[in-house]
C-alpha cells in the first residue's frame, strides 16, 4: 500500500483509549495517522497490571492456583494444565491415567469456548451483531457441562498437584457427547453465516499479512504463526500429557492474512470435537486423584514447561531454592509476542483496517500485563 | 419529601460527602419532589449502563447482556460506549494506579443523575491481589467514586449482576420491582 | 544439523561454557552460559540457524543479577537456554533487538522489574508500571541473601524430588 506524502497539517495523533467498545481489555493505541492511513501504532501498557510475578514468590506453591486462572480467563484450563504439570515434573509426581484423560477433556472443551468467545467479539468489532448471539448461546452450553463438575463458570482452579479435584459422572459424559453433535451442525451453520459472506470477506482478505520470517524474529505462536503456513504446535511437537495417543490435524493457512487466521480458529474447534471424542471412547476407569501433601518443596534448579493455549504458546519458568515458595516465577504469555508485531503490521493500512487487525490477533490484555 | 430523602438516591448531589471534588454537580433549579419520584420510576426502568469492562468480570457481563440471561428485559438495552449517553457505570475488574485517572475523568464526564455499580472482588475491594506486596492495585473502586450497589463474586454469576440491577432500581423507585426467586426443592 | 554439530558450531565461536542439559528435568536440551561481550555474536549464530525468540527475563541473585534468554525452533524439538551474568549494582548488557525485534518489549519489561539498562536500545522506558515510578519491583531485599545460595550452588544440578514439608 502506498502512504501519501506528509503535507503539513495532515498528521494527528488518534487515541483510542484504555475503554473502548470492543471487548479485549484494557489496551491503549496511540496511531500517528495521516489522513486515515495509520504511519505507525505505539501500544501503551500497564491498565491492568497486577503483579502476577511478584506474587508468587510470596506465596506457596497450591495458594498460587488461584492467580492462574484470573491471568486468561477464558482459556484457563490451560493455564491450570501448564502449572500442575511444571509442579508435577520438577517434583516427580505421577498422576493417575484417568486424571489425564480428564484434563484433555477439560482443556478442550475450554478452548472451543475461548474460540467461541474470539468468534462473536471479532465479528461484534466488525459491526455484525447476529454471530455473538450465537456464539455465547453454544458457550452456555459448555459453560453448563464444565460448571457441574468444577463449580465456577469461568475461572477454573479443577486440578490439582496428582490429579483433578473432582470425578466426572455419567451425566457429563452423555452431555458432552450430546453437545458434540449439536455443535458439528452449528458449525455448518457458522459456516453459511459468516465464511462465505461476501462483506466478511471483504473486511479481512488481504488484511494484514504476517510473514514467516516476522513471525519468528517477534516469536508469535499460536493460530497467528499457523496462519502464515507453520505447522507448529506445542500438543504435537512437544507433547505432554497424554496428547500422543490422539489423532488429530493441525489446520494451517497459506497466506497470512486475517482471512487464514480465521479459518484456522474455526477448523481448531472441529479437531478439538475429535479429540474428545476419542478421550470419552477410550476413559479409563481408576483413581482420579493421588495424595500429596500440602506444603511441597522442591529442589534447586530450573524448569522451563510449554503447553498450548488456545492463543499460543504458554510457559512457565520457575527457578527454585529449595523453599517451599518459588525464587523467581516467569509466566511466557502468547499474546505478548503476538501484540508486538502490530507497529510493524499496521503501517500503512487505514484505521478500520487496524481494528480488523487486532482483533484477528485474539488478545487478552490481561495476560499481557500479567 | 425533604432535601435529605432526595440526596439518599443520588450520590452525585451530596455536597457533604467525602467525593464532593469529584462530582461536585448541582441539581436542577426547579423540581419538584412528587414529579422526581415519577421520573425516578421511569428512569429505574430504563437505565442504560456504560461499558467498562476491564478484565474477567467483563466476559459475565458480556453474558449477561446475551441471549440466555437477557438484561434488555430490564431496561438496560444497550450498552453506551460513550460516557456521555449513559446513566450507570458498571465497574467490572481490576482498577490500576495506572487506570484511575481515567476511571474518575470518565465519572465526571457522565450527565448526572449517574449511579455506580462495583461488580466483582477486586472492584469492592482489590480481590485476590489485595496482598502485603501490593504496589499497584487500588482496594477497592469505592476510594475514587461514590458507589451505590456492591455485587460480590469471583466473577459474580449473571444472575448476580441481575439481582445488583434489582437493587438499583429498588434505591429509584422506593420498591422492588420484581419477584424475588425461590429455591425449587 | 543435530545436536553435536550445533553445540559444536557456537563451540568454535565462542568456547564459552557450554553443557548438555538433561531435557525431562530442565526442559531444554543445551545451556549456554555467556559474557555480555559475546552475548551479541552468540544470538547472531542462533539467528542464522533459524531459532525463534520465545523469551528474555532476569533472576536476582545478589550481587548478581543473571538475564536469561531463550530460544527454540519450529522443525523439531529443541530449546536452548542461555544465560549472562551482570554486577547487580552496575547493571549493563548489549540490546538484540536489532536481530530480533520482539525483544524489544521484553527488555523494557525486564527494565522495569529489574533496572537493567540495555545499550543501544531504540527506546528503553517503562512497559507496565506507571512512568512516574521510580522503584523496580522485583528486586530483592538484601536481608534474603542466605537464601541466594541455594539457588546459585545447586544449579543446573537437575534431579528435583519432593520433600515433606509441615
Amino acid at each position: 500500500m502506498e502512504i501519501s506524502a506528509d503535507r503539513d497539517g495532515n498528521t494527528f495523533y488518534l487515541n483510542m483509549g484504555p475503554q473502548h467498545p470492543s471487548t479485549h481489555g484494557v489496551l491503549r493505541v496511540i496511531l500517528k495517522m495521516n489522513g486515515e492511513y495509520i504511519q505507525e501504532a505505539e501500544c501503551v501498557l500497564g491498565y491492568i497490571h497486577r503483579m502476577h510475578e511478584k506474587i508468587g514468590e510470596s506465596m506457596f506453591f497450591s495458594q498460587f492456583y488461584a492467580y492462574m486462572s484470573r491471568m486468561d480467563y477464558l482459556s484457563a484450563m490451560a493455564y491450570n494444565h501448564g502449572y500442575t504439570g511444571l509442579i508435577e515434573k520438577m517434583a516427580g509426581i505421577e498422576p493417575p491415567l484417568r486424571a489425564e484423560y480428564i484434563r484433555v477433556i477439560t482443556v478442550e472443551l475450554n478452548r472451543i469456548s475461548s474460540h467461541l468467545v474470539w468468534l462473536g467479539a471479532y465479528l461484534l468489532d466488525l459491526g455484525a451483531f447476529t454471530p455473538i448471539m450465537y456464539a455465547f448461546d453454544d458457550r452456555e452450553m459448555i459453560l453448563d457441562l464444565l460448571e457441574s463438575i468444577t463449580g465456577s463458570r469461568l475461572t477454573y482452579s479443577y486440578f490439582r498437584f496428582g490429579g483433578v479435584c473432582k470425578d466426572i459422572d455419567e451425566d457429563f459424559i452423555r452431555g458432552t457427547r450430546a453437545f458434540i453433535k449439536k455443535m458439528r451442525s452449528r458449525l455448518k451453520m457458522y459456516d453459511t453465516l459468516v465464511t462465505k459472506n461476501v462483506i466478511f470477506i471483504g473486511r479481512v482478505k488481504d488484511i494484514g499479512i504476517i510473514s514467516q520470517d516476522m513471525a519468528r524474529r517477534y516469536g508469535a505462536t499460536g493460530p497467528v504463526l499457523r496462519g502464515s503456513g507453520i505447522e507448529y504446535d506445542i500438543r504435537k511437537n512437544e507433547p505432554y500429557s497424554v496428547y500422543p495417543e490422539f489423532d488429530f490435524d493441525i489446520p494451517t493457512g497459506s497466506t497470512g492474512d486475517a482471512r487464514d487466521r480465521y479459518l484456522v480458529r474455526v477448523a481448531e474447534i472441529e479437531q478439538s470435537l475429535r479429540i474428545i471424542e476419542q478421550a470419552l471412547d477410550r476413559l479409563p476407569d481408576g483413581p482420579y486423584r493421588t495424595e500429596i501433601p500440602p506444603f511441597i518443596e522442591l529442589e534447586p534448579g530450573d524448569c522451563y514447561f510449554p503447553v498450548e493455549s488456545a492463543r499460543g504458546e504458554f510457559g512457565i519458568y520457575l527457578v527454585s531454592n529449595g523453599e517451599k515458595r518459588p525464587y523467581r516465577m516467569k509466566l511466557r504469555t502468547p499474546s505478548f509476542s503476538n501484540l508486538s508485531l502490530f507497529n510493524e503490521l499496521t503501517k500503512g493500512y487505514m484505521i478500520a483496517d487496524a481494528v480488523s487487525i487486532l482483533g484477528s490477533l485474539d488478545l487478552v490484555i490481561p495476560e499481557i500485563d500479567r | 419529601m425533604n432535601k435529605n430523602e432526595y440526596y439518599k438516591k443520588y450520590s452525585c448531589y451530596d455536597k457533604e460527602s467525602p467525593y464532593h471534588d469529584v462530582c461536585a454537580v448541582d441539581p436542577a433549579v426547579v423540581n419538584l419532589p412528587v414529579v422526581q419520584e415519577i421520573i425516578d420510576l421511569f428512569r429505574a426502568n430504563s437505565l442504560w449502563p456504560l461499558t467498562f469492562g476491564l478484565a474477567c468480570c467483563a466476559i459475565e457481563m458480556m453474558a449477561c447482556g446475551m441471549a440466555r440471561f437477557d438484561i434488555a428485559r430490564f431496561g438496560a438495552e444497550v450498552f453506551r460506549a460513550s460516557p456521555r449517553q449513559s446513566d450507570v457505570m458498571i465497574v467490572a475488574g481490576t482498577v490500576n494506579r495506572k487506570m484511575a485517572p481515567a476511571l474518575v475523568r470518565l465519572y465526571e464526564q457522565m450527565p448526572p443523575p449517574k449511579w455506580v455499580i462495583a461488580m466483582g472482588n477486586c472492584a469492592i475491594s482489590g480481590g485476590p491481589f489485595n496482598v502485603q506486596d501490593n504496589y499497584n492495585v487500588i482496594e477497592g473502586v469505592d476510594k475514587l467514586i461514590p458507589v451505590d450497589v456492591y455485587v460480590p463474586g469471583c466473577p459474580p454469576r449473571p444472575e448476580g449482576l441481575l439481582e445488583g440491577i434489582f437493587k438499583l432500581q429498588q434505591k429509584l423507585a422506593g420498591k422492588r420491582l420484581w419477584p424475588v426467586a425461590e429455591l425449587k426443592e | 544439523m543435530s545436536h553435536d554439530a550445533l553445540k559444536q558450531a557456537i563451540q568454535t565461536i565462542l568456547p564459552e561454557a557450554v553443557k548438555d542439559s538433561s531435557y525431562n528435568e530442565t526442559g531444554h536440551h543445551l545451556d549456554i552460559t555467556v559474557s555480555s561481550e559475546s552475548l551479541v555474536q552468540l544470538v547472531e549464530v542462533l539467528d542464522q540457524k533459524g531459532f525463534y525468540l520465545v523469551d528474555v527475563t532476569a533472576v536476582d541473585l545478589i550481587p548478581e543479577i543473571e538475564v536469561v534468554y531463550h530460544f527454540a525452533l519450529w522443525q523439531k524439538l529443541y530449546r536452548i537456554i542461555v544465560r549472562a551474568y551482570i554486577p547487580r549494582n552496575h547493571p549493563e548488557i548489549p540490546t538484540i533487538s536489532h536481530i530480533y525485534p520482539g525483544a524489544d518489549w521484553h527488555e523494557r519489561e525486564t527494565f522495569d522489574f529489574f533496572g537493567i539498562k540495555f545499550l543501544n536500545h531504540p527506546e528503553l522506558k517503562r512497559l507496565l508500571l506507571p512512568e512516574d515510578a521510580d522503584f523496580h519491583p522485583l528486586l530483592k531485599k538484601e536481608s534474603l541473601l542466605e537464601k541466594v545460595e541455594a539457588v546459585r550452588s545447586g544449579f543446573r544440578k537437575g534431579g528435583c524430588r519432593i520433600t515433606y514439608g509441615d
